[in-house]
């Protein structure tokens, strides 16, 4: 409650009019405050007793002179009333517009943030402007561990690492219950897990978007505080606010994340490819599973010989040059770049992401690298790089393979070996496929029938054909 | 000696929550609040009782703000006069046109309380 001091009151605004009323009176009056100190009247006298000026049941002054001063004294407790309940709604009323502004400020200022901790930050930041705490914290579900982990903090709350269970402690019920809560004596509250932190009081609101609870907004006192339900409601409305800021902060920092195995993945997939399984929601599957893919393999003839005269860091350069230039056709025609072996390159046709075409993909790309390689710019590759091309389609095993360390995405399986075989018989500046890409896109290119040749661990003989380009 | 803050504004409701934020200076320390309801109450106010600081509406009867301003400031009497526009307009050339008046600084409505008290102590010399 606001204190009224009878010098102040007497200064700034009764004393004219209470000069006009004791002129009118025509009588001397004497007014003192509570320590006797004349305030208004005679300086010689100063008395002791009088009549009392009374706030609240207190006396804050006397009022002495004649027969006039208990009417006089009674005028001015009822004016100092009439301050005080002015001050009083004064008060409530700024305690109100700084609510108001307070809101305005923060939905301004959260909304520039899309920092998860920032907004955490400054939601505290705000709430702490309103409501006596001595800590604070805004916690979240972690959606892996599926507990309540504090995101920011302000006074001991900052200290404590205690992770919480949701359904644990206050807050973890608050979390669950959904519903926003004054605890003003927290130690006889069952629910309350003693911590390091000495709470007496504390009011806590659950972070709700649309449908869930995602984390809550905590405010506690070490001093017994009694909350009320005005502080709940601001502290319902920050937590709403801080809600959906804090949404906006996770998906914003998803997409981010989301962004940068876009970009991881591009190196390896084509960028049509890569939008398709970022879209893809459970159609696109990484695991193992038989496929019906083509796999192109290709080959520089007699690298190692041809670069023995080559320092290392010339050979790297080369080698980036024309991998640079064959992953890029190779993804200009929806492959997926499996891997680099040596000079060797392994790229599929139909996976991850389903291809309706695979063999017909995989050989316009060997006919493009080929193409590719003898218009570089550089006259090295053009003269000394001449590769040998091979490809099979059939069903193999793709999926991620390999340890949990360390996978892979590959594919296994016989065909791919008939691919590497084809490759390896195939010449310099040859492209040389397997019966059924001929026959899948014999209307599409030239061919050119090599007849049935046995090749190395193969019981069966296979059956190429050269591409014509 | 009594330091002096003014407010001058037309609307009775945010004279009263300006009186109000700034209450405690009067409380705590010598200073006296005084208010005035137009420009030109506000103006003989400022040449009268020589406050320090200022709290200034601009769009006002009478006399606007950015007058009261530039008479004020306009003249080197009034040197220790700290004004301060406070007000809805909040575009960057109403902005820029406050300070070409002479203005200390340039608030926008609603205020925040605490900065308002802040500035006050602050050109009063009481900050902590």
């Amino acid at each position: 409650m606001p204190a009224i001091s009878l010098e102040k009151f007497i200064k700034k605004g009764a004393s004219p009019v209470l000069i006009e009323i004791i002129n009118a009176m025509d009588t001397s009056i004497t007014i003192q405050d509570a320590d006797y100190r004349i305030l208004l009247g005679d300086d010689d006298q100063r008395l002791l007793g009088g009549y009392p000026v009374e706030l609240s049941g207190q006396v804050i002054g006397w009022v002495s002179g004649g027969d006039k001063a208990p009417s006089v004294a009674s005028l001015l407790t009822y004016l100092a009333g009439k301050e005080l309940e002015k001050k009083t709604l004064g008060r409530e009323t700024l305690d109100k517009y700084k609510e108001i502004n307070l809101l305005y400020n923060i939905s301004e200022r959260i909304a520039a943030s899309l920092e998860l901790k920032e907004v955490a930050r400054l939601i505290i930041e705000v709430a702490r402007r309103s409501i006596k705490a001595s800590n604070a914290s805004v916690m979240l579900i972690n959606e892996e561990t599926e507990r309540l982990e504090i995101i920011a903090a302000f006074g001991k709350e900052n200290d404590e690492k205690t992770i919480l269970m949701t359904g644990d402690g206050i807050a973890g019920t608050i979390l669950l219950s959904g519903n926003a809560e004054i605890i003003n004596d927290v130690l006889s509250d069952p629910r309350y897990i003693e911590g390091a932190n000495n709470v007496k009081s504390m009011i806590c609101a659950p972070l709700k978007t649309k449908d869930r609870s995602i984390g809550v907004l905590n405010m506690s006192s070490n001093e017994p505080v009694f909350y009320t339900a005005a502080d709940l409601k601001l502290l319902t409305t920050l937590a709403s606010q801080a809600a959906s800021a804090i949404e906006n902060a996770i998906l914003h920092k998803k997409k981010l994340k989301e962004e940068r195995i876009k970009s991881n993945l591009e190196r390896y997939v084509a960028s049509q490819i890569v939008d398709i399984i970022m879209e893809a929601k459970g159609d696109i599957s990484l695991d193992s599973e038989m496929k019906n893919i083509a796999i192109l393999f290709s080959d520089i003839r007699n690298f190692t010989a041809t670069c023995e005269s080559l320092a290392p860091k010339e050979i790297v350069g080369y080698l980036n040059e024309y991998f640079t230039q064959m992953v890029d056709v190779i993804f200009t025609h929806e492959g997926t770049v499996n891997k680099f072996v040596g000079d060797m390159i392994v790229a599929l046709f139909g996976a991850p992401a389903h291809l309706s075409n695979n063999e017909r993909q995989a050989v316009q790309a060997a006919i493009e690298m080929q193409k590719r390689i003898n218009s570089t710019p550089d006259s090295w590759i053009r003269e000394h790089f001449n590769t040998g091309i091979g490809i099979n389609s059939g069903e193999v095993v793709v999926g991620n393979i390999g340890s949990p360390q360390h996978m892979d995405y590959t594919a296994i399986g016989d065909e791919v070996n008939i691919a590497s075989r084809l490759q390896a018989i195939a010449k310099g500046g040859q492209i040389l496929v397997s019966r059924n890409v001929f026959d899948t896109t014999k209307e599409f290119f030239k061919f050119n029938s090599m007849g049935k040749v046995k090749v190395k661990g193969k019981k069966r003989s296979i059956e190429p054909f050269e591409v014509l380009y | 000696m009594v330091q002096k803050v003014l407010i001058v504004d037309d609307e009775t409701h945010i004279r009263a929550l300006l009186e109000q934020t700034l209450e405690e200076l009067e409380e705590d320390y010598d200073v006296e609040i005084l208010s005035a309801s137009d420009g030109r109450e506000g103006l003989s106010l400022i040449q009268k009782e020589r406050p320090q600081v200022v709290f200034l509406d601009i769009m006002m009867p009478e006399m606007n703000g950015y007058e009261v301003c530039q008479k004020v400031k306009g003249s080197p009497e009034f040197d220790e006069t700290n004004v301060i526009l406070l007000t809805a307009k909040g575009q960057e050339v109403d902005r820029e046109q406050g300070i070409m008046c002479g203005a200390l600084k340039y608030m926008t409505k609603p205020f925040d309380p605490d900065e308002v008290l802040m500035i006050a102590k602050e050109l009063l010399g009481l900050d902590e």
